[in-house]
């Protein structure tokens, strides 16, 4: 990987930034905020460009009005050229940085600045569009490959890092699944460190994927985390010994109750299961007869035993 | 003097053939002879004894010594077809009497010594010596005797221990068998019985099925292997062998059929043969020669077997024959008359004898692969056994009418039109239930407007203060408690150890543990396979299966695992063979307390 120079690698980090889960956050543990989370993702970036000149970063932040691109922006006004980090007017850090993470890290402070300012609760949904920000990171990827491909001839791999916070959306489900399995399709690999409580959507995504799921112990080391973990790309990993996989809970939800079951029952017309018998199927309202074994007359011998 | 019945009845048998050629004469005088040698060899009914007598022998005397001591007492030797006998000088009964298959050798004295003995020895360890004491013939007498029981005592012996054999066999071929033979018997955690139990009556079905052995086809060369070799004057000789002759037999039924007809009576065997070979039949022309030829008869049958224009004004007649393909038909103005001759008069002479001799292989190939697969049928009749070489069964088409025949034709599936399987209509009413994930529908956490706002606005500030930072991004402490976690052995990689567990242990260890798996699997299959109880049988039979369990796991398995845990720790690879037995005996529980409550 390292000699290949014609090589392109390009790690895409999908944020999740929801104002209300990160407010409660601060609330609770003042030590760890949004602002250590931000920081602990710069370093990620910059230790990711840092590997080789090939590396490529994208980072999404995934709130519940929409998903923006922190870095690179279109907005930044120093102009055009946010990937080669050619700048007109590079902002002085003044510790002698590479400027290409000096710029990304002052894209994504300046972007992440505004997006927070311009947060409204218009609707009811509190929920984080996480299956939109991957879909975006599926579309930027898939440009990229395209603009690399034609232009420069480099072939690139890519994957995407999934920082979440919040719980899981229930209605984005199927648009999620569908994300999951173009990006398998793609050989594109979706890595997810959880910060507060189990997804199993992203359990999923990462099996399916071929990626890492990592439920984090303690929120204040996270970039230890992410630096052990998800900095190290596809052909390295089988060389580290890295946490195992976990084992994902593919159990089907009944249609009536949504809870996980394991033996239910299935209509053969539409297919919707259900946990429990009813003679009608309830989405497609088909009549079904089911022989049920003819064990009532022990069953009353047995009733009157126990008596 | 030694009487051989059997040489008797075959010296007749020669006798009678050469002298006689009606078969109830012959049969006749066979049977007279019959009872002539058995009024000698049988004597007179005594029913004074109650141990086997004479009398009730129907079996077929083989050899009869006479002078032969047993125990130092004269007596006669009597060979039978099941069992050897000695009754002594004088009375009529025997005294010892054993069965050949309770033989297990027999032992003659040296050649030397001048006492002549056969000895028996049975196998529960007995045995009884025979002294030959005729003075002239006693070496020829232990001979006859020793042959005989050479001969005979095989065939016995074979039924005897065909089980054990075949057991033997099983555990020698299936070494996983074996291996579970030698946990389980061997160290008497269950009996031989029960092991063989079940095994034997689904082994037997197995063998009848491997002993159907292929037979041996025929060689599609054998008529050319018989050369001929010139006898110096003018001749030939043919050397025919049993198996050639067979050959001939199997390929062309019509050549068994005249043979059968024609020898003994008409002809011997070498004129038949003789006759065979001069006969235009067989060789390579065939042209026909006049209707005193035996074998021309057999040309015609043949013929009749060849696919010729016959068969081609069949189907016409038929109302099924493809236009496009009937080439080189004659042409022939009527078409429902009679079949044309089977040879053009415009061919030449050569092309005559060319498509003959064509035909002759081509027909010489189907009789042999015909022979082939008409093994094991029932003898046919010459009609169908030709039809058979064609490969088609013409005559069940000619009895349909002909208009049927003609819509069955033209009939194809494909034209039809499609029949497929009612199919129900989909019909969603809810169709949104797809969409939703194997999430919860309401989230546990439940915030109110004011959480939110609050939220948001704590957020807002936060960031609009926001400066990165990236020196003070991890302290060492929380690094050092991350590595950690994330080391082997960390809180992080609990799960992978447990699947190296197979790396743990070395592959002796495994293999034993693999062999306890197979052990218990099958006493556990024995134990369950007795429920549902219904009979007293079973009943015991899950009380011992119980004790076999427990006795299982005492000797076997508790040792393995001790052994396990003091060398490889903390290994606990005997779980779940612990929860299985647990399992079988909670299930005894159960079902013996629901007795208890049924009887009381």
């Amino acid at each position: 990987m390292s000699g290949d120079r014609y090589e392109l690698n390009l790690l895409v980090i999908v944020m999740d930034v929801n104002p209300i889960w990160w407010g409660q956050q601060a609330q609770r543990e003042p030590e760890f905020t949004l602002s250590k989370c931000l920081d602990a993702v710069m370093v990620m970036g910059n230790s990711h460009m840092a590997m080789t000149t090939t590396n490529r970063l994208a980072v999404i932040s995934s709130h519940f009005q929409d998903s923006h691109f922190l870095y690179p922006c279109k907005n930044w006004t120093g102009g055009d050229g946010a990937w080669d980090g050619t700048m007109d007017e590079a902002p002085y850090c003044g510790d002698g940085k590479y400027e290409l993470l000096s710029v990304a890290n002052n894209v994504v402070a300046e972007e992440m600045k505004r997006v927070m300012s311009t947060t409204e609760m218009k609707g009811n949904s509190t929920d984080t569009l996480l299956a939109g920000s991957l879909a975006k990171a599926l579309c930027c990827i898939l440009l990229q490959k395209i603009v690399t491909f034609f232009s420069a001839g480099q072939e690139m791999k890519s994957r995407i890092l999934v920082i979440k916070t919040a719980e899981d959306c229930a209605r984005q489900y199927m648009n999620f699944m569908n994300v999951i399995f173009a990006a398998q399709k793609q050989n594109i690999l979706i890595d997810a460190c959880v910060l507060d409580s189990d997804s199993g959507l992203l359990q999923q995504a990462c099996d399916i994927t071929g990626g890492l799921y990592l439920k984090i112990p303690q929120k204040i080391a996270l970039a230890q985390y992410l630096l052990w973990v998800f900095l190290p790309d596809l052909e390295q990993r089988p060389q580290l010994v890295l946490p195992p996989p976990v084992h994902v809970d593919y159990r089907a939800a009944c249609f009536c109750h949504r809870n996980l079951i394991e033996i239910g029952y299935v209509c053969s017309v539409c297919l919707s299961i259900f946990c429990n018998f009813s003679p009608i199927c309830t989405t497609c309202e088909t009549a079904f007869k089911i022989q049920l074994p003819q064990m009532m007359k022990s069953k009353k011998k047995k009733l009157k035993q126990s008596i | 003097m030694a009487v051989y019945v059997k040489d008797l009845i075959r010296i007749s048998h020669n006798w009678v053939d050469t002298h006689t050629c009606d078969v109830t004469t012959r049969g006749w005088i066979l049977r007279l002879l019959i009872n002539i040698t058995a009024s000698v060899v049988y004597p007179p009914l005594d029913d004074s004894c109650p141990s086997t007598t004479m009398a009730s022998l129907s079996e077929e005397v083989l050899l009869v010594l006479k002078k032969v001591r047993q125990r130092k007492q004269d007596g006669t030797l009597y060979l039978m077809a099941e069992r050897i006998a000695w009754g002594p000088e004088g009375k009529d009964r025997f005294t010892v009497s054993h069965l050949y298959s309770d033989i297990r050798c027999q032992k003659i004295s040296p050649d030397g010594k001048a006492k002549i003995q056969l000895q028996l020895v049975l196998h529960t360890g007995e045995s009884s010596t025979f002294h030959f004491s005729n003075d002239s013939s006693a070496l020829t007498d232990r001979e006859a005797a020793k042959d005989l029981l050479q001969q005979l005592l095989p065939k016995f012996k074979k039924k005897a221990n065909k089980e054990l054999e075949e057991k033997n066999r099983m555990l020698q071929e299936d070494p996983v068998l074996f291996q579970l033979y030698k946990d389980l018997v061997v160290s008497q955690v269950i009996s031989a019985e029960e092991f063989w139990a079940n095994r034997m009556s689904t082994t037997n079905t197995e063998n009848t099925l491997s002993d159907k052995k292929q037979d041996v086809g025929i060689s599609a060369a054998f008529l050319a292997d018989i050369r001929p070799q010139t006898d110096g004057c003018n001749g030939l000789r043919y050397n025919l062998t049993p198996d050639i002759i067979e050959s001939i037999f199997r390929t062309y039924p019509a050549v068994q059929q005249k043979y059968g007809e024609n020898v003994p009576h008409n002809l011997t065997e070498k004129e038949f043969w003789t006759r065979f070979f001069q006969s235009h039949y067989f060789h390579r022309d065939r042209i026909s020669t006049g209707a005193l030829d035996i074998f021309s008869e057999c040309a015609k049958q043949d013929e009749k077997g060849n696919v010729t224009h016959l068969e081609l004004y069949r189907y016409i007649r038929s109302g099924v024959l493809n236009v496009l393909t009937a080439e080189g038909l004659p042409k022939e103005k009527k078409i429902g008359g009679k079949p044309a001759s089977t040879s053009n008069p415009n061919r030449t002479g050569k092309e005559n004898s060319n498509s003959a001799i064509i035909k002759r292989f081509n027909h010489h190939s189907a009789m042999i692969l015909a022979a082939g697969s008409r093994r094991g049928d029932a003898p046919n009749d010459q009609a169908s056994e030709t039809s058979s070489t064609d490969g088609n069964s013409r005559d069940s088409d000619l009895f349909q009418p002909p208009i049927k025949k003609v819509w069955w034709s033209i009939d194809y599936l494909d034209l039809q039109r499609e029949d497929g399987p009612k199919t129900v209509a989909l019909n969603l009413k809810k169709s949104d239930r797809y969409a939703h994930g194997p999430v919860p529908l309401e989230s546990q956490k439940y915030t109110t407007s004011q959480d939110i706002i609050n939220s948001i606005t704590c957020i807002r500030h936060e960031m609009a203060n926001y400066v990165p930072n990236l020196a003070q991004v991890l302290t060492s402490s929380a690094v050092s408690s991350a590595i950690a976690a994330l080391s082997p052995g960390g809180v992080l990689m609990q799960t992978g150890t447990q699947q190296a567990i197979n790396q743990m242990v070395p592959s002796e260890v495994q293999g034993e543990l693999k062999h306890l798996y197979i052990a218990a699997g099958e006493l556990l299959r024995h134990f369950w396979t007795c429920f549902p109880v219904n009979s007293p049988f079973l009943e015991e039979k899950v009380v011992k299966m119980r004790s076999n369990l427990e006795r299982f796991q005492m000797t076997k398995l508790r040792p393995f695992q001790e052994k396990v845990q003091r060398q490889y720790l903390s290994a606990n690879i005997t779980g779940h063979l612990e929860e299985m037995l647990q399992t079988a005996y909670n299930k005894l529980h159960a079902w013996q307390t629901r007795r208890m409550m049924r009887k009381i």
